[in-house]
């Protein structure tokens, strides 16, 4: 029975092979038509002026009254050349300004040296994370290749644009308008400055910038001046998107990512080698020398939570593991050509425990997540939730909702928009007067596939899975972002 | 993530000019700065195993407080390309980042760009047959 079905079904391919049905041509022509999630990597074209978003949903919450700030790439195909890979389009500088219940949009392309070359030769040419650029490229400094396009950090009446390679890019916050590159110190120039600096209670700022086997360690003070900048050496040459901070101490995850050889794309230099397992330097923030190393099974990751200790000096933190750099490698490419299967499997939301007696062990929560977040006025203390986008599934790229985990129940309180949606990265916005971790909205936008825009969600963090407290729409559609502030 | 230390500091700043044979050729290069201290120093090479090598032929120190101006003088006709760099704070180096990154500002005859390294001596290579005068942005 088996056998004889099979051999039908083999006939049945031979025959479909040799005659192209209508129903072969359709699925082929399906196959070539963009996703519709393809609208997450798609091309804006130019900035976009204030405009009105609508309230769709729901009553703007009392209180919400700020400025969302994301960055994230925006342009990607030009005739003369293309990025083909999700890390290497040019930042655009999204504002989402709520006030008096009223919502706004605004966005601006990042005014960097490699747009402006790209644009007057209409060709992306320089080389990228995972794009290898051509001859007709124009770098002699790292930020010649900046594409200022990942996260963003307040400055006074300035938002930084963050990449990772280079100097943040400094814009104005009232109108995102391009100021230029942030030299903290003339001899510091061109320094790499990472897209995820974190904060400690008093304003301190602490960031990382990797160069092989060795990272500066930037440390600046609340008014952004720098305080200090130290070199520090690292166990391994590894690439890492992100560390992470306890009030006193920095943890640096070392991915078993590591260099391999000297080429370009970026990505192209490093090798997976998870029998090297995971790293973690912990570094005492009041003496850089002071360092401890744990070791940990091999994941990958981009993402951190903050990090926190208790009393005994016990490290925790959550991160969005991975179990390879498949995504990285393969996946980013394939969501900018916006059409196919995209490689490698969602990330989990995992908590690493570094105990004092130098054992390490990390548990995965099972749930699907990235861009974990939390609470801002609890950075590097005691905190029990995090905020993560969900709905990741093999087969489909990008998220579908929101969930904030607590790791007190091990519960998730989660809300899927299902696959019209492609949820973007939440922050956390204290509410007024309450000091209680989760006496906050998360605020986040997304792309309504189905309309065709861009939407602007807030969500009551203790109860999320009732969905939007509120919802704004703009009447455009900007691509998926990566990281943002609020900026109240 | 972009090394581009090669560029030859310490042939930059080998000042001291090889005797020229008796020729008439001149090259004149008019240095667009950014700043307008310290000096802009200038190297001159007459082939592709000098421009790699970082041997020039001729070099100049020019101060950078007002024209910035290098003239080369009784050239052999032939092909030449110029490596500079702004010393802006006057140490007498080219000034890197902790990475080796240079943080003064640098550039190459023609204008021509760097990319991942020095720009290429065929991007950079001028033909003298007679007196020539380029303007260099180095900012």
């Amino acid at each position: 029975m088996l056998a004889s079905r099979r051999h039908f079904l083999m006939g049945a391919a031979a025959l479909s092979a040799a005659v192209v049905t209508p129903e072969t041509v359709r699925a082929m022509a399906a196959m070539q038509a963009s996703a519709d999630w393809a609208m997450a990597t798609a091309d804006l074209e130019g900035d976009i002026a204030p405009r009105a978003m609508r309230l769709a949903r729901g009553r703007a919450p009392a209180g919400l009254e700020g400025a969302l700030f994301r960055n994230g790439p925006a342009k990607f195909r030009r005739p003369g050349g293309s990025a083909t890979h999700w890390f290497d389009g040019d930042g655009l500088m999204r504002a989402f300004r709520v006030r008096d219940g009223q919502a706004t949009l605004e966005a601006r392309f990042a005014d960097t040296p490699k747009r402006r070359w790209e644009s007057e030769i209409d060709a992306v040419v320089t080389p990228g994370f995972g794009t290898p650029g051509d001859d007709r490229a124009r770098v002699g400094s790292p930020d010649d290749a900046n594409a200022a396009n990942t996260a963003i950090m307040m400055a006074g009446d300035e938002v930084w644009a963050l990449w990772e390679a280079g100097s943040p890019l400094a814009m104005n916050a009232s109108d995102l308008s391009t100021k230029g590159f942030v030299t903290l110190r003339d001899d510091l120039k061109g320094m790499p400055f990472q897209a995820h600096p974190r904060y400690d209670p008093d304003g301190t700022v602490w960031n990382i910038g990797l160069w092989g086997d060795r990272m500066v360690v930037w440390r600046l003070n609340a008014d952004r001046s720098l305080h200090t900048a130290e070199i520090v050496a690292l166990p391994r040459a590894c690439y890492m998107h992100d560390f992470t901070a306890t009030a006193r101490h920095l943890v640096i995850v070392m991915q078993p990512w590591v260099f391999d050889h000297d080429t370009m794309p970026f990505a192209a230099r490093f090798a997976w080698k998870p029998e090297l397992g995971t790293q973690v330097m912990v570094i005492d923030k009041a003496d850089l020398t002071r360092r401890r190393i744990f070791e940990l099974p091999a994941f990958s990751y981009f993402h951190l939570g903050d990090a926190w200790e208790d009393a005994s000096g016990t490290i925790r933190f959550d991160v969005a593991a991975g179990k390879d750099m498949t995504f990285a490698m393969e996946g980013a490419r394939v969501l900018v050509e916006g059409r196919g299967t995209v490689p490698g499997e969602p990330s989990q939301l995992s908590l690493v425990t570094l105990h004092i007696d130098g054992r390490a062990e990390m548990t995965s929560s099972g749930v699907t997540a990235e861009f974990p977040r939390s609470d801002p006025r609890r950075a590097g203390l005691a905190r029990r939730y995090t905020a993560h986008v969900a709905g990741e599934r093999g087969g489909r790229p990008l998220p579908t909702g929101l969930a904030v985990h607590d790791w007190e129940t091990g519960r998730s309180d989660g809300f899927d928009f299902g696959d019209g949606v492609i949820m973007e990265e939440a922050v956390w916005v204290p509410k007024p007067g309450r000091s209680g971790e989760i006496d906050a909205w998360l605020v986040a936008p997304a792309i309504n596939l189905r309309r065709g825009v861009t939407e602007l969600h807030a969500f009551d963090a203790a109860r999320v899975s009732d969905g939007p407290t509120a919802s704004w729409r703009a009447d455009i559609a900007l691509p998926a972002g990566f990281h943002g502030l609020w900026n109240g | 993530m972009i090394r581009i230390a090669t560029l030859a500091a310490a042939a930059l700043l080998a000042l001291t000019a090889v005797p020229a044979q008796a020729e008439d050729a001149t090259v004149t290069l008019t240095f667009e700065t950014g700043a307008r201290t310290g000096k802009v120093m200038v190297a001159l090479f007459n082939s592709e195993a000098s421009y790699q090598s970082g041997q020039p032929v001729a070099a100049q120190a020019v101060d950078a407080s007002g024209a910035v101006v290098a003239v080369f003088g009784d050239l052999p006709a032939g092909d030449y390309a110029v490596k500079a760099f702004h010393d802006v704070n006057g140490d007498g180096q080219m000034n890197t980042n902790p990475f080796g990154i240079p943080s003064e500002p640098y550039a190459f005859s023609n204008n021509a760009p760097a990319n991942m390294g020095p720009a290429n001596w065929s991007r950079a290579r001028f033909t003298v047959s007679g007196d020539t005068a380029q303007t260099i942005s180095i900012r």
